[in-house]
């Protein structure tokens, strides 16, 4: 039976504008933290600008490794905020009203992050970037070209970073005014600022409403062309072995989907811990969010399986070394074997259970545990794929990530974590007006001598 | 049609696999000293390279040389991918790198199935005493761009502008520097040239690497020629 | 407080006798209509199954090229007929409230796949078995497979949805055989339906079970349909055209046959509409719903297509380049184009606007588009596999030249005609007999269903239970 905690609109602005009101002591200590992480990163990344991409593991043939990889990885969990916020925004899914800011925040750092994590940083001279993301280059007067996949993929991803800024944004415009109205000083006038006059009048918010519903149906094509244009990067190359595959876009989609929404729920965990919010954050919530998982990882294991058949029924020399190598070649092998563990066999099987989907530390292992395994999956599809390129066996290669690619791994991770603790520090993490419309619209219907949850529809 | 385009036929039955054409190429390119460090980095950069197989058991096994340089291929894998057009195909049927453009995102290199880019990983250095023996016509690439196999473009250009030049002026170091005169470099367009007449006398042996992908390479190779079979009269 | 929870409760009781009464009747009334129609159909099935005689005879099963247009029916009634129940089975998993109006038309379909089991015999007997070299899933040369593979688990996997369908429509209408069995006069009718009730009497247990055993039919024939989708756009056409492997297919091949299952349904739900006397269960809310879903449907197949297109055409390998030509660019152009304009541009041009999308025709004459362009869609493939199955060449993995266009011959259309009519005439037959409107669920959306006064206006609230 589901879980109803009847919450009056003062209780609501008190719970969750704790964490902005209050500074717990852990707080200040965990954002010291990654900002330490972060701050070794970027020393290593200037390290690596001062000398050259020398100073990482890269080499020939495999000339792309854990920067990519790591893009892949932050680009997939990007997809959470949308998946989460548009499609169950227009479904009318009541669950989602607790998770779509986080989700969208986490949509928009992770974005951030995956543009740390690989386009400007892994090219040789950075410094000559202009070339690149500038269209036109008067010097020469030529424009870039667009039949590059490296021209669609930050056109994609800036599109989508603007879009979903936007989106959360547009969310929580009536948040900021009740933080305004809280504040005083110089406070007040920054929220004031942002808030754009807000004053809850019926036209305002039938505008925020239509604003987003409108940017949920326009960003979901941008969401689905992302992920697209990005396998698309290695998908339309003929060169490297098992990435010239049709199937690369809809299977990083679905892997994009199946990681995302697991990183939701990591957080959602976490905010039930840090913040105390379990009014808001129920079982009932983690127990929807664990039966999407189950049907979402499956849809992705399916295509996992595909991918795999394809690659087989190809019959291919390079292509049947390459699989070899995957599997039965350590460290690889082990790698493989963690992967489909840690992404499928384990957390699925899990989530059958109810118990396991209505408890919080299970969920926080088990989704943890499938990003592990899917950062290990781009990692087992990118850098294998380079090591084992065309019949030419002379050229064949390996790779070993250096310390430089490890701690610039770990900065994205820090950026992630340290943009989550600041942004829980300024604006609400959970939306209040939409935990209180949820409040109103909430009914109940007596059928016989039981009562059903129920909601209100237009 | 354009009045050059150059190509290259390898002969496989003459190579000996010596090298030294991997040499001449160094020098004559400004190619960076490949020290042993950079050979276990696998990061070392030669531009034409002799990939050596192994065929059959022991105790008769053969070893294999085949030189594999750019193959400038009409429909080149590497160039659609460069975001910033920094490599093209020019009018004479040459694969060329800008490198004041490249800025290094390393496509063109995942995507060439030959593995004949290069990347430069580290600021290419030179003991001093070697400074003055760099080719004044090349350009020292520095670190962070891709170069490759140029067919020696500056020799082309020379031979182009200067009427007395020889056919020895054209060719690049590589096939210069061939003892057995397994490399025949010229323009594949002048049915007069030597390399069209290597072409079509070898043509029974003739195939393109890769063939099947269809990147329509503009470097030839002549298979060799088995001891003892039918085709060993055929050839010389 | 109690007596008004009494008069409420008793409210509920009378609306639900009365919501009984009328699907009951609605269901009755059926009898006896439409004779002249139902007698044309028989006409044209029979002539349906005069020119399959023909075909055996004439053409035997040596030359596949022959049977292509063949396949590609075969294979459409797979994709339409047997994909329909998944509009039944997907909200049902969802718990949506809007299907439960018209999961019946789409569970009727299920029984139809004994049709197609039967015209899918011929199919079996035309494709070549793996001795003959080419690639094939089941890896035949490496691991010593029977060279008939293909044929014997595609056998199996129809056999099991098939089954699975029936089974599906049966337990989903154990309690409305239960109502028709207590509302009939006739002794015959009253034995009949006692049997095929299974001695339900609505007890808790056997709500709680029945409402499982749907959940779980339902996922399978959902997983079944998807697997045979994968077997016969593997085993049936992809690996009959030297060198084309496009690991995506099998997905694309199984988002369109969902678009037209859903396509299916639309239509029939508008005959049932017109002609079947449904249309105050029948309405609006269900055109919409399935509207949307069969747009997003066309999007998602557009999106496969060109995924698969895009690397073909970045690739541009020699045989990437001749399976663009083979099934786009080259003698099957008319069919391509005839799909893509049919399956995503015409949907994308008028799904948009409101007036065509929230109306009923809009989304009925764009199912019916949607039915021609799968039809195409298909041709394009199975065709010229089954032109290029007896190739020579075949085991090179490499495509050497493209065929030319072949057209269908008499028997095919003679057979095309007949199938589709014999799937409507059994399928107007099953109304007769099973209620097709689910009474049990028509029930119960009336009980989650509540009209409130809400502030200054009055509001719809659904329940959702756990």
């Amino acid at each position: 039976m589901q879980e109803h905690h009847h919450r009056t609109d003062k209780q609501i602005n008190t719970d969750l504008l704790s964490s902005i009101f209050s500074t717990p002591k852990w707080w200040p200590i965990a954002t010291l933290a990654c900002l330490i992480v972060y701050l070794t990163g970027m020393t290593a990344f200037a390290y690596m600008l001062n000398k050259g991409v020398g100073v990482t593991g890269l080499n020939r043939p495999v000339f792309w490794g854990f920067y990519m990889v790591n893009f892949v990885f932050w680009i997939g969990i990007s997809h959470a905020g949308i998946m989460i916020s548009a499609i169950l925004r227009l479904t009318q899914a009541e669950w989602r009203r607790p998770i779509t800011r986080a989700a969208e925040v986490l949509t928009v750092f992770s974005l951030i992050a995956a543009l740390q994590a690989a386009p400007l940083v892994h090219v040789g001279r950075p410094w000559r970037a202009d070339l690149w993301v500038f269209p036109y280059d008067f010097s020469r007067g030529i424009w870039i070209n667009v039949k590059s996949p490296f021209i669609w993929d930050p056109s994609a991803v800036m599109t989508y970073l603007t879009a979903s800024s936007l989106f959360v944004f547009v969310c929580l415009i009536p948040d900021l005014a009740i933080i305004r109205d809280r504040t005083k000083g110089i406070v007040s006038k920054i929220y004031g600022f942002l808030a754009l006059g807000w004053r809850g009048t019926p036209v305002q918010w039938k505008l925020q409403i239509v604003a987003g519903i409108l940017l949920s149906a326009l960003v979901l094509p941008v969401f689905v062309s992302v992920h697209s244009i990005v396998s698309w990067d290695f998908a339309a190359q003929i060169g490297p072995e098992a990435w010239h595959s049709t199937i690369f876009a809809p299977y990083f989609i679905i892997g994009a989907i199946h990681s995302g929404v697991s990183a939701v729920a990591t957080v959602m965990v976490v905010m039930v811990w840090l913040f105390k919010w379990d009014k808001y954050i129920t079982p009932d919530h983690l127990d929807a969010i664990g039966r999407l998982l189950i049907i979402v990882a499956t849809a992705w294991f399916f295509f996992f399986f595909l991918e795999w058949v394809y690659a087989l029924y190809t019959l291919e020399g390079p292509e049947l070394a390459m699989r070899e190598l995957q599997v039965f070649k350590m460290p690889w092998s082990a790698m493989f074997i963690i992967f489909v563990i840690t992404a499928y066999l384990f957390p699925v099987p899990m989530w059958l259970f109810k118990k396991v989907r209505r408890n919080f530390l299970w969920m926080f292992i088990t989704t943890i545990s499938v990003n592990i395994g899917m950062w290990l999956e781009r990692f087992l599809i990118i850098v294998p794929g380079l090591m084992r390129k065309q019949p030419l066996m002379f050229n064949w290669g390996s790779y070993t990530p250096s310390i430089v690619e490890i701690l610039m791994v770990a900065m994205t991770f820090a950026w992630v974590l340290m943009g989550m603790l600041l942004f829980a520090r300024v604006f609400p993490l959970i939306p209040l007006f939409d935990i209180k419309e949820g409040m109103v619209g909430r009914d109940e219907i007596k059928i016989g001598r039981a009562k059903v949850p129920a909601s209100i529809r237009e | 049609m354009p009045e050059n385009k150059w190509g290259m036929v390898i002969d496989l039955d003459k190579c000996t696999g010596c090298q030294s054409c991997v040499v001449a190429c160094q020098s004559e390119n400004n190619i960076p000293i490949n020290t042993e460090d950079i050979f276990n980095q696998r990061r070392a950069i030669e531009w034409i390279r002799i990939e050596r197989y192994w065929e059959g058991e022991f105790p008769n096994v053969r070893a294999r040389y085949v030189p594999v340089l750019c193959q400038h291929c009409d429909e080149a894998p590497c160039e659609p991918v460069c975001p910033v057009l920094a490599t093209y195909h020019n009018d004479q049927g040459l694969n060329v790198q800008v490198y004041n453009r490249c800025i290094g995102t390393r496509f063109c290199a995942n995507n060439c199935p030959y593995t004949v880019r290069f990347f430069n990983f580290w600021e290419p250095e030179w003991p001093e005493s070697f400074k003055n023996q760099l080719n004044p016509d090349v350009t020292v690439r520095s670190r962070g761009i891709m170069e490759k196999c140029t067919f020696c473009i500056q020799r082309i250009r020379r031979f182009s502008k200067n009427s007395e030049s020889t056919e020895r002026d054209l060719n690049p170091a590589c096939t210069n520097a061939c003892a057995t005169d397994a490399l025949v470099f010229g323009n594949l367009n002048d049915p007069e040239s030597k390399i069209s007449k290597v072409k079509s006398k070898g043509k029974k042996r003739s195939y393109k690497m890769l063939e099947e992908l269809g990147t329509e390479p503009n470097v030839i190779y002549l298979k060799k020629v088995e001891k003892g079979t039918k085709q060993e009269h055929n050839v010389h | 407080m109690s007596t008004s929870q009494n008069t409420h409760e008793q409210t509920q009781f009378s609306k639900q006798a009365d919501l009984t009464a009328k699907l009951v009747g609605l269901h009755v009334s059926k009898y006896n209509k439409n004779t002249i129609f139902l007698i044309i159909l028989s006409v044209l099935s029979i002539i349906g199954l005069i020119g399959l005689i023909v075909k055996i005879t004439n053409d035997g099963f040596d030359n596949p090229a022959k049977w292509g247009y063949y396949v590609t029916f075969v294979v459409f009634l797979l994709t339409t007929v047997q994909a329909a129940p998944m509009v039944a089975i997907a909200p049902f998993i969802a718990k949506g409230h809007w299907n439960r109006s018209i999961s019946k038309v789409a569970q009727l379909f299920a029984p139809l796949g004994l049709i197609n089991l039967l015209l899918f015999i011929p199919v079996l007997c035309v494709l070549p078995s793996l001795s003959d070299g080419r690639r094939t899933l089941w890896f035949f040369e490496s691991l010593k497979m029977n060279a008939y593979m293909p044929h014997i688990i595609t056998l199996i996997s129809f056999i099991c949805l098939v089954l699975l369908g029936i089974a599906l429509l049966w337990i989903s209408t154990v309690p409305d055989f239960a109502v028709l069995r207590e509302n009939s006069k006739n002794t015959y009718n009253k034995k009949l339906f006692s049997i095929l009730s299974n001695r339900w009497i609505g007890t808790s247990k056997q709500w709680f079970t029945q409402k499982h055993r749907i959940g779980i039919l339902g996922a399978f024939y959902f997983m079944t349909l998807v697997i045979l989708n994968f077997q016969i756009s593997s085993d049936f056409a992809m690996s009959l055209i030297p060198g084309w492997i496009d690991s995506l297919y099998p997905a694309t091949h199984t988002a369109n046959s969902f678009q037209a299952g859903v396509a299916t349904v639309i239509i029939a739900m508008y005959a049932l509409r017109k002609w079947g006397g449904c249309k105050d269960f029948i309405g609006f809310d269900q055109f919409w719903a399935l509207g949307k879903l069969m747009f997003a449907l066309s999007l998602m197949w557009v999106w496969f297509f060109f995924s698969s297109f895009i690397i073909f055409w970045y690739g541009a390998k020699p045989t990437e380049k001749a399976i663009i030509e083979l099934s786009m660019t080259g003698p099957y152009f008319i069919p391509f184009l005839g799909s893509a304009f049919l399956l995503f541009i015409l949907p994308l041009l008028t799904m948009p606007f409101n007036r065509i999308r929230r109306s009923i025709l809009g989304p009925t004459i764009l199912a019916f588009f949607i039915l021609i362009g799968s039809f195409l869609d298909r041709l394009r493939i199975y065709v010229p596999a089954y032109q290029l199955s007896d190739h020579p060449n075949k085991h090179n993995f490499y495509l050497p030249d493209v065929p030319k266009t072949i057209l269908p011959d008499i028997p095919d259309l003679m057979i095309i005609v007949g199938g589709i009519s014999a799937v409507i005439l059994t399928y107007i037959l099953l109304t007769k007999f099973i209620p097709v409107v689910s009474i049990w669920q028509q029930k119960e959306l009336s009980l989650y269903k509540i009209h409130k006064k809400f502030h200054r206006t009055e509001v719809l609230v659904l329940g959702k239970p756990e």
